[in-house]
């Protein structure tokens, strides 16, 4: 699925990757400064994602496939 | 009274036995019924009833014959038998004698779901390789399921707790009864615009009928050719259907589903925590390493002592020059000592020799021409003839008559040809 924002899933698997290179140390300074930068752009942005986005409201398909709010009649 | 009238209850148990075993229709009766008052005794007889809303039969099933049963009866089983109708005499009750029994239904399904498991088996909808796999952080889960009942429940509770920023979307569906796998397929089909991670597909537990549109070919064929990843929820940890070996991911339950669809926030939140620190930790080993480099570079002692490279640089400039200058003098001490040899050499000294030699030379080079002169011999009486300017030394191209020319050391004569003659 090619996305027009990063995945989430992404975003952490490059983390993941960015981290390894730099615990491996094969880096220059400049690069590995690059790398952090953008290593703590993603961290911030994984953290927002999960803090910001407030509880997602479920949705139902109706027969026209409409979306609509979904709540379960509580019943008990 | 006449009492030959009265038969004995004897007599007519066996008269209607007569009539039951001779009636074709009755040796041979196919029963289909549910079963009661279930009874297994030691021997191996089963001993139960058969009936329906109405009515009921005893049944009898011989050892022999319950042997080649391949399912355990049990009260409220529906099942299809096969026996001959006959009357106890002890009892007067008529009741059937059962040779072969199948379970009612449920049988022609379990057939039917072996059939369509090696046929999808064969073609490969099971294949690991066409598994797709399961993202690990879905941002939207779809949920084919009814819209009520304690699946939906289940997973949308479960989703909540673990991963509420998860968008979770409800396809309703029928889920059990003849129209439920096409509503099923149709849902799976519909879900595929809606831009989800995962789709959970399933329902809650229920009887082998009430799970049966899971077991239905097209809802196979609709989640193998689905392009999002499914996870199949159908029934209890117990119930394994078609859809279960199709799907990309089997859960045992709705509950289960929902734990494999989405991850657990706290969790999330402590491996992006843990991510960071080690993003510290890595990016702080890099800097101190480079600062201690830098360190031991500053105080290295040609960058505390930078006048030193200068010496060195200096001491080896006048090194140099030396050599050059030794150089040169070699060189010119050579040149000296040539000169001085050339001027010191025998004939530079005595430059005279060199006139007396070539005076000498001279005189004996004047004896030698001396000697050779031609008009010399001329002298000593010999002459020398020319013809037409050329000398003639044979009689060879002379005749008479020829004009010659005589030279003497004083003079020329000349002459004419008398004659020729050879020596």
């Amino acid at each position: 699925m090619a996305e027009k924002k990063q995945k989430f899933e992404d975003k952490i698997t490059e983390l993941e990757s960015i981290i390894n290179e730099l615990e491996n140390g094969n880096t220059t300074l400049e690069d590995s400064i690059e790398k952090y930068t953008k290593a703590m752009k993603l961290v911030k942005e994984c953290d927002e994602q999960l803090k910001n986005v407030e509880e997602q409201v479920n949705k139902i398909v109706l027969e026209n496939g409409k979306l609509e709010d979904f709540k379960l009649e509580d019943n008990n | 009274m006449n009492n030959d009238k009265y038969l004995t209850v004897t007599a007519l148990t066996r008269y209607l036995k007569y009539k039951f075993d001779n009636d074709d229709h009755l040796k041979n009766v196919y029963l289909k019924g549910e079963i009661s008052n279930f009874k297994s005794h030691t021997t191996g007889h089963l001993y139960f009833s058969l009936k329906d809303e109405t009515s009921k039969i005893n049944a009898i099933m011989f050892s022999a014959n319950a042997k080649k049963l391949v399912f355990t009866p049990t009260d409220g089983m529906k099942v299809l038998i096969h026996g001959r109708i006959t009357i106890y005499e002890a009892t007067g009750n008529y009741q059937i004698y059962v040779d072969e029994m199948l379970e009612d239904g449920i049988g022609n399904l379990y057939i039917a779901f072996e059939q369509l498991k090696e046929k999808l088996s064969k073609e490969g909808l099971f294949d690991s390789k066409h598994k797709k796999a399961i993202p690990k952080f879905p941002e939207r889960v779809g949920v084919v399921t009814a819209s009520t009942g304690a699946a939906i429940k289940d997973i949308l509770s479960t989703i909540k707790r673990r991963f509420p920023i998860c968008e979770v979307i409800l396809f309703p569906s029928l889920v059990q009864g003849e129209n439920a796998a096409p509503d099923i397929v149709n849902k799976i089909k519909m879900a595929e615009n809606y831009d989800l991670d995962v789709l959970i597909v399933g329902r809650g537990g229920g009887s082998i009928e009430d799970l049966w549109p899971f077991n239905e070919e097209i809802v196979a064929r609709a989640i193998f050719d689905c392009n999002i990843p499914i996870i199949s929820a159908v029934g209890h940890e117990i119930d394994y259907t078609i859809a279960d070996f199709v799907a990309d991911l089997r859960a045992p339950t709705p509950t289960g589903a929902a734990e494999l669809a989405v991850p657990n926030l706290l969790d999330l939140k402590k491996h992006i925590e843990q991510l960071r620190i080690r993003l510290n930790e890595g990016i702080l080993k890099i800097v101190n390493y480079q600062k201690l480099f830098l360190d031991s570079l500053k105080n290295s002692f040609v960058i505390k002592n930078p006048l030193i490279m200068y010496d060195n640089k200096k001491q080896k400039l006048d090194s140099i020059i030396e050599k050059i200058n030794n150089l040169l003098k070699i060189k010119l001490d050579k040149n000296i000592d040539k000169l001085s040899f050339i001027k010191n050499s025998y004939i530079l000294k005595n430059p005279e020799i060199i006139y007396k030699q070539k005076k000498e030379m001279i005189v004996n080079i004047i004896e030698k021409l001396e000697l050779i002169n031609p008009l010399k011999v001329l002298k000593r009486g010999y002459s020398v003839i020319y013809k037409d300017n050329k000398i003639i030394s044979s009689i060879k191209n002379l005749s008479k008559g020829d004009n010659l020319q005589i030279k003497l050391s004083d003079g020329i004569i000349k002459t004419k040809i008398e004659g020729v003659e050879n020596i």
